[in-house]
């Protein structure tokens, strides 16, 4: 009992996890979804994968989440299989729409993927209360989700997801709906919650801007089946201000990942 | 008093005028239509009967509305979970929703006895699709974000069923108590009269067809009528305290931000 308890303690505590997908391919009937993709993902680190429309990025993010089988290859997430990582409560989603229960505050739809499954909850799992207040939400606790605004709620589906302290993040084009304005505003919410706490992070965007503002790597994929086109680097310091933006080195990725589009297109 | 209880008043009190002034202007004879005044005299003279009588048929109606609604649960889980279910027990349902029930309160009174257990019996079954159509419905509507996301934690069947899917389905159960409850009170009059032993506002009303006593009869339609309108205001104050966090439940507001 104390071995077992010492060993998920372990799994737990190293609040990251290596991506590593082989020869995967997912084809749905006749149609190729993904090319045979081999990719390794390190530990901490925050990749973003960019591509246009129906390119199958959400797709693969399904695939690794554990949320769909893989046509042939395989995808590990450091020891165990996506859907192993599945069950233990591994992987933490934002969905693209904040999937918020409106039947429930901001603080328990903030609980609520601690509330279910519970066997494999974290054993250090503790209330989301403090990151509602990180990410300005100390005053809405008892809020439902129809009285806030777009970018309060997918705040709380990103404190929803951290509060799991999972060691893969995965998120889907999280930011899509909202405005341009509070987009910035939540790039940089999200730039300084992760920063510092060592998920590794599986983004997916179609925005170039948002995807070198906020990777180490960002992956460039092209339209159906998809194939990585570029895998470019984001040299930018960190931690990053909405100032990175001004950079001249941000916007020579910008164009890098601008071209490598394109590219994919042709 | 805001618009939502007078208008309903004002509404109710020209209909009772106009009946009252054809009666009264016409020479309409009393055992065709007679006039609301003597109906309500009628039931004020004999206020102590209507009350222990509406009183038995309103427990009636609201058990069988119970045991429909936990049929129906049970039913309309199973039928979301598998479409072959789905399939298989529609027709069933709609042929209970579209058959006249009149029509087997015999045989039921036969089986079942006399008393309470086959209007509780008739006035579930006749319940029971709305309320399994109503489940089904919710169920399928259930934001399919949320539902990935309790997938992405490996929620169980009967996680998302209680933390997701039954809440989802709440606003179209309480449509269908609204609509059901008007089927549930006529169900447990019609069966009230068509056993014996029972005290509700069917024997009254049966006896009173059967003697051709109008004002008895009259009387227990309008015992009828207030009952369901109670039953309405009771189901809009249950309605607002669960459903306070849906759409249908507020007047449009700025939202922060």
């Amino acid at each position: 009992m104390v071995a077992d308890s010492s060993i998920v303690e372990f799994l737990h505590s190293r609040a990251m996890s290596r991506i590593v997908v082989r020869d995967l391919t997912k084809v749905y009937g006749d149609l190729p979804v993904i090319d045979p993709l081999s990719l390794t993902i390190e530990p901490g680190s925050f990749v973003s994968i960019i591509g246009p429309s129906g390119c199958g990025k959400t797709t693969l993010m399904r695939i690794v989440a554990g949320l769909e089988p893989a046509s042939s290859g395989m995808v590990q997430l450091d020891d165990a299989t996506p859907a192993e990582a599945r069950s233990r409560k591994r992987v933490a989603m934002v969905p693209q729409q904040p999937g918020l229960l409106p039947w429930r505050t901001v603080h328990a739809n903030a609980r609520l993927l601690l509330d279910v499954n519970t066997a494999a909850n974290p054993p250090d799992a503790t209330d989301p209360m403090a990151l509602l207040e990180e990410v300005g939400l100390g005053d809405f606790l008892d809020a439902y989700p129809h009285e806030l605004s777009g970018g309060m709620q997918q705040r709380v589906a990103l404190v929803r997801a951290l509060a799991l302290h999972a060691p893969l993040l995965v998120m889907d084009e999280p930011f899509a709906a909202l405005d341009e304005i509070t987009r910035a505003e939540m790039r940089v919410i999200l730039a300084r919650l992760v920063e510092g706490r060592g998920a590794t992070v599986l983004f997916i965007t179609h925005s170039i801007s948002e995807a070198v503002a906020l990777s180490d790597r960002v992956l460039v994929s092209s339209t159906r089946p998809s194939r990585m086109m570029a895998d470019i680097a984001v040299d930018l310091p960190r931690p990053r201000s909405a100032d990175v933006e001004d950079d001249p080195r941000f916007v020579a990725l910008c164009a890098d990942v601008r071209h490598a589009l394109q590219a994919g297109r042709a | 008093m805001n618009r939502r209880i007078i208008a309903p008043v004002i509404g109710i009190v020209v209909f009772l005028g106009l009946w009252e002034l054809i009666v009264r202007a016409t020479d309409v004879r009393p055992f065709i239509l007679r006039a609301p005044s003597r109906i309500v005299s009628y039931l004020l003279d004999n206020a102590g009967d209507y009350a222990r009588a509406a009183w038995v048929t309103g427990i009636h109606a609201l058990g069988g509305l119970l045991i429909a609604l936990v049929v129906a649960l049970v039913v309309g889980s199973l039928m979301a979970a598998s479409s072959f279910l789905e399939h298989a027990t529609q027709p069933v349902l709609i042929l209970l929703q579209v058959t006249p029930f009149v029509a087997y309160i015999a045989s039921v009174v036969l089986w079942l006895g006399s008393g309470t257990p086959p209007v509780l019996f008739i006035t579930g079954l006749v319940c029971m699709p709305a309320f399994a159509f109503a489940t089904v419905d919710g169920m399928r509507g259930a934001d399919p974000a949320a539902r990935e996301l309790l997938a992405s934690v490996d929620a169980s069947r009967w996680e998302v069923l209680w933390r997701l899917r039954l809440p989802s389905s709440l606003p179209s159960l309480f449509t269908a108590a609204r609509y059901n409850v008007g089927l549930a009170l006529i169900a447990a009059y019609l069966v009230e009269g068509g056993n014996f032993a029972n005290e509700g506002l069917g024997n009254i009303g049966r006896r009173a067809a059967a003697l051709n006593e109008g004002d008895a009869l009259w009387a227990a339609v309008f015992a009828m009528a207030l009952l369901g309108t109670l039953f309405l205001l009771l189901i809009s104050v249950i309605q607002r305290m669960a459903l306070h966090w849906h759409v249908s439940q507020r007047p449009p507001r700025p939202n922060w931000g």
